[in-house]
């Protein structure tokens, strides 16, 4: 039986539930690389992002009913059990970030662009990026997840208040202060090579 | 509007779709510490949203899907093994159900035959009245017949049994048969067939002892 494309996920979790492969396969489709991606923002490890991806779409695949569309849509339910096994993953790990995803999932998390600027601004730049993702990683939890949806994955604040299922004003206070948070922690990141340079 | 305001609020107006309102704007002009501090911002969200479109593409490698569908597989044929496992139990039930209900049929209708006797085991021929013993009842014995005693019910039950007895022929008076008084005194067998109370239904004339 072939499945339209544009068939609402509620519906395909249905067909899924009774047995239909082809309903979960295209529901996995269409969902993973955002759970993925959040996964790997927030823990910082590839293995870590696969493992929780796998468990998100096992506990559909085990406990289908405990999807309620009158309480929201697929997605924030998908982000809700993956914010509990980031949870679960982070209470696991010593507190330290990984910087594994900038060239993680063999190579393909990052998509480089190649340009005309030299390698020593290529260098520069990813510098720069790995500074940016040590300090979101080092976020406290609800700030990180904030800065993720938010300035990462691009979402609007009504979007990431329902999958983090809280006021939008909350949404926006917290982004409001883990920019503060980013700021600092950047301004401190970027110091310390020039202050242990300088004999610090 | 001061420093503080504008970092409580102008600066995530700002941050959003930049100095909106005027007092943030002019505030930003007059005070270069703030405008720093905005323009700092503005350089961490160029770098968030860079870090974002590094990472845009990433997906989750293919063995994910490989175990899920597996799993999804494993799953369902389980679920469908155990649907049947259930019906082919509701069939077994419903099977025995039947066999128990026929049963009871069966036996209820055996019941029935021991209150309604048919065909008896033995074949007892009815003796209308009370024949006379040493004449009418030796043939009746010559067939190897028993012949009902006066007052029981024609018919015989299933479980019966058959006792022989030596007695005087006058003792066969209190069965209810008439009997000779000449031949009274004669021993004789007689084979009794009683019923399950131990009473007797029928009698057939074995052989004179004299």
């Amino acid at each position: 039986m072939q499945i339209e494309s544009q068939e609402r996920d509620d519906v395909l979790l249905k067909r899924s539930a009774k047995g239909d492969e082809e309903a979960f396969t295209l529901l996995y489709r269409r969902n993973q690389a955002q759970i993925y991606r959040f996964a790997l923002r927030m823990t910082g490890r590839a293995w870590a992002a696969e493992e929780i991806v796998q468990d998100v779409f096992m506990t559909l695949v085990r406990e289908p009913k405990k999807f309620d569309p009158t309480r929201g849509p697929l997605a924030a339910f998908l982000y809700g059990i993956a914010r509990n096994r980031v949870m679960k993953h982070l209470e696991r790990q010593p507190r330290e970030f990984s910087l594994e995803y900038r060239s993680g999932d063999n190579g393909t998390s990052e998509i480089e662009v190649p340009d005309e600027r030299t390698p020593a601004h290529w260098a520069e730049l990813h510098e720069r990026r790995d500074c940016v993702r040590a300090a979101v990683l080092s976020l406290p939890l609800e700030f990180r997840e904030t800065v993720v949806l938010c300035e990462l994955e691009e979402m609007s604040y009504e979007e990431a208040a329902t999958v983090l299922q809280c006021p939008v004003g909350t949404v926006r206070s917290r982004l409001h202060r883990s920019r503060a948070l980013l700021l600092a922690k950047l301004e401190m990141l970027r110091n310390a090579p020039k202050r242990a340079n300088a004999g610090y | 509007m001061n420093c503080e305001e504008f970092v409580n609020s102008g600066l995530a107006s700002a941050a959003a779709a930049g100095p909106e309102t005027a007092a943030a704007r002019e505030h930003l002009r007059t005070c270069p510490e703030c405008a720093a501090l905005y323009a700092r911002l503005l350089e961490l969200r160029g770098e968030l949203r860079e870090l974002g479109k590094a990472s845009t593409q990433a997906a989750t490698p293919s063995r994910v899907e490989m175990r899920l569908r597996q799993e999804f597989r494993t799953r369902h044929k389980t679920d469908k093994n155990r649907d049947r496992a259930v019906v082919a139990g509701w069939m077994l039930a419903a099977a025995t159900m039947v066999l128990a209900a026929g049963s009871m049929v069966v036996w209820q209708q055996r019941q029935g035959n021991h209150v309604n006797p048919t065909p008896a085991p033995v074949s007892v021929s009815a003796v209308a009245n009370g024949p006379e013993l040493g004449g009418t009842l030796i043939a009746a014995s010559d067939d190897e017949q028993f012949a009902l005693i006066p007052g029981a019910l024609p018919g015989l039950q299933d479980e019966t049994s058959v006792v022989r007895v030596q007695m005087q022929r006058g003792a066969l008076g209190a069965l209810g048969l008439s009997v000779n008084d000449e031949q009274a005194s004669d021993i004789v067998q007689v084979d009794l067939l009683l019923d399950t109370d131990g009473q007797p239904q029928a009698y057939r004339l074995a052989e004179s002892t004299d």
